[in-house]
């Protein structure tokens, strides 16, 4: 009645002996220019309330310094991060690890694939960087999203996917 | 009307007012304020006695509400076309509906018997996509329902309440009598949350209780009887069992009303279920559509050694509460087991979904100690130090979560479990009761193996199942287990010929 799938597992492709391809190069770069823009406002805002309710010292410099503390992790993260992801195509499916803390690996069977997306802020458009989003059934909160792909690299895998995907589906 | 002509528009019969004189009351209860604004500004502009315009209000009210109906009936029209319903309504915005018959999950028909007096039947459409309410067709024939389910390649109903009869001796997988309609209602756990909320009402009662008693004791002693605190507590305790007892009573008569002579078939590839009082509702589900099998025992259900089983089908994008599910309300462990095995036939099904059942893998011990840990340990210390300078010795209070939490998670471990063949696998989970999920593996969508730093210094790793119907999870099991599955799933999607839908 069990039957031991071992032997067949043992056999099977392993998704971890892949080479993972790395995003953008700049991609660490737009993520650390949009948090520059975010925390420029923050610093605006920060400056005007504590000279309209004129806070005393001790508050400001506690502010400032928590202030500071969130610049510098919001800058050094990007280039942590973005290392560690990455993304594999093979022949049935895709795979996207990301994760520093917690570390994951996603993989994606082409023919679950039901559409394929890619779209790009006006600073990803800057650096020549879109966002590739895989749509899979039942989900709307965890499909795959590999931001920081090259323009013509988006494209080129959103062709590609959904070729495999329509092929798959053909198949099926 | 008894046979589907393709390409005429066509109403339905003039009794599906009754359907919309619904609908428009349900719509109102729904948005109570602003549907009875206007009558309340019509009250107060108006002068006059009171009770006069009270008779006049209730009066416009009924005639809006027949009017609304009436309209809604009129301009409720629907086609048969080649591969779909089409579906026009609305009074003042015309809405079409295209339901495609490709997409048509299942046929579900309900029935008052007010239609059941006239052979009438509300049918509804399950989808994959969004429906929402509109996807209904009120008093219709039963011919036309059944011809609708023919056209689209499901099997016929029962005809009437003989062969319903007659077929349900034959061969209905389960029927329900009066005693488990009473199991369904003890275990609702609709019952439980009421008893959550009335349990800070039962204090104001208490003191209302406590005054009155007060005043009878007062009065008792002046007549030369004597009372003590005994007998105030012992009448609240009383007052407490007595609306305790209502509650239990409303919940099995709601069971009752629904449930009543619950009856599950399996006609080919459908499953199709007839249950129902005063109205009587009818689901069914395609075997095919299937993505998850929930057999979910509370604690109340664990003493009446019963379980509740749910077939889920996809959700569609964004709206998880448009789910559908097929519920089986009470089954024993044996009926769920067969079940079990026929609806997950052919590849599926011969693994128990019995929780207790001998086969489960327990996943590590270290996803107690990590709940423990970060859920508990942490928590309690930080709270306690950081309070322990305004609050003083009282601090300490907090370390009580930390036995709270250890306790909670010593728990939830012995519960965790999974067990896998070739076809499928069966994630065990529950805290006070018991839950597990069946899938079968060429039905997933996505897989996700996640280690957090803790678990990576352990060798271990979360296996993340994604369904069209919602995910299901497979904690702290060894990595180079979750990879294996991981590798294993994959291979049965990608090779796998038959759809998932």
């Amino acid at each position: 009645m069990f039957q031991n799938p071992e032997i067949a597992l043992a056999e099977l492709p392993n998704a971890d002996d892949v080479e993972w391809e790395p995003l953008h190069p700049h991609y660490a770069r737009v993520i650390r220019v949009s948090s520059a823009i975010f925390f420029t406002i923050v610093l605006i805002a920060i400056t005007t309330l504590s000279f309209v309710l004129n806070l005393p010292l001790g508050p400001v410099v506690a502010l400032y310094s928590l202030f500071a503390i969130a610049v510098s992790i919001a800058m050094i993260w990007p280039g942590i991060s973005v290392q560690r992801r990455g993304y594999v195509l093979r022949d049935k499916d895709i795979l996207f690890r990301k994760g520093v803390i917690w570390r994951s690996v996603t993989a994606i069977p082409f023919n679950r694939i039901q559409h394929v997306e890619t779209s790009s802020t006006p600073l990803e458009r800057k650096f020549g960087l879109a966002t590739l989003q895989l749509f899979t059934a039942g989900g709307s909160s965890g499909d795959l999203k590999i931001g920081g792909l090259g323009k013509d690299i988006a494209e080129r895998l959103r062709i590609f996917i959904l070729n495999k995907a329509g092929s798959a589906i053909e198949h099926a | 009307m008894s046979t589907p002509e393709p390409g005429t528009w066509r109403r339905t019969s003039p009794f599906a007012i009754l359907f919309f004189l619904g609908r428009t009351l349900r719509l109102i209860a729904k948005n109570a304020w602003q549907s009875l604004a206007p009558l309340f500004a019509l009250l107060v502009a108006y002068e006059g006695v009171l009770v006069n315009k009270l008779m006049l209000g209730g009066i416009a009210f009924a005639v809006f509400i027949a009017t609304a109906s009436l309209l809604s009936y009129w301009f409720f029209r629907f086609q048969i076309g080649a591969d779909s319903i089409l579906i026009r309504h609305g009074v003042f915005k015309k809405k079409q509906l295209d339901i495609k018959f490709g997409r048509i999950q299942g046929i579900n028909t309900t029935q008052n018997p007010i239609y059941r007096m006239l052979g009438l039947v509300t049918v509804s459409f399950d989808t994959a996509g969004s429906a929402g309410n509109e996807g209904n067709l009120p008093a219709v024939t039963r011919d036309f329902a059944d011809s609708l389910r023919e056209r689209i390649g499901k099997p016929r109903t029962a005809r009437t309440a003989e062969e319903a009869d007659n077929e349900a001796e034959a061969n209905a997988l389960v029927q329900l009598n009066w005693r488990d309609m009473v199991r369904i209602g003890l275990a609702d756990r609709r019952a439980l949350i009421v008893f959550a909320l009335i349990g800070p009402l039962m204090e104001r009662i208490d003191d209302d209780i406590d005054r009155y008693l007060a005043e009878f004791v007062r009065i008792a002693a002046a007549n030369g009887i004597e009372l003590d605190a005994v007998g105030g507590v012992s009448i609240a305790i009383v007052v407490f069992f007595a609306v305790v007892f209502l509650f239990v009573v409303v919940s099995i008569a709601a069971a009752f009303l629904r449930y009543n002579n619950f009856q599950l078939f399996l006609d080919g590839q459908t499953l199709r279920s007839h249950a129902g009082l005063f109205t009587a509702h009818e689901h069914s589900m395609e075997l095919g559509k299937i993505q998850t099998l929930r057999l979910e025992q509370g604690i109340v259900q664990r003493l009446m050694g019963r379980y509740q089983l749910t077939a889920r089908q996809a959700i569609s994008s964004g709206k998880r509460k448009s789910q559908k599910a097929f519920v089986v309300p009470v089954v024993t462990a044996a009926l769920a087991d067969s079940l079990h095995r026929k609806l997950l036939a052919p590849e599926g099904g011969r693994l128990s979904q019995n929780p207790t059942s001998a086969g489960f893998v327990p996943v590590s011990a270290y996803y107690m100690r990590s709940t423990i840990l970060f859920a508990g340990l942490l928590p309690a210390l930080l709270a306690t130090v950081v309070l322990l300078k305004p609050l003083g010795a009282i601090a300490l209070v907090f370390l009580l979560w930390l036995p709270i939490i250890a306790a909670a998670s010593y728990r939830s471990w012995q519960r965790a479990g999974y067990v896998h063949d070739d076809h499928e696998i069966i994630r065990r989970s529950g805290l006070l009761g018991y839950r597990t999920v069946g899938l079968l593996f060429r039905k997933v969508q996505r897989v996700t193996v996640t280690q957090s730093r803790y678990q990576r210094r352990k060798g271990l790793a979360t296996l993340s199942i994604f369904m069209a119907s919602g995910s299901v999870k497979v904690p702290y099991i060894d990595h180079g287990k979750a990879k294996q599955l991981r590798d294993y799933i994959l291979y049965k999607v990608e090779t796998s010929q038959r759809t998932w839908h």
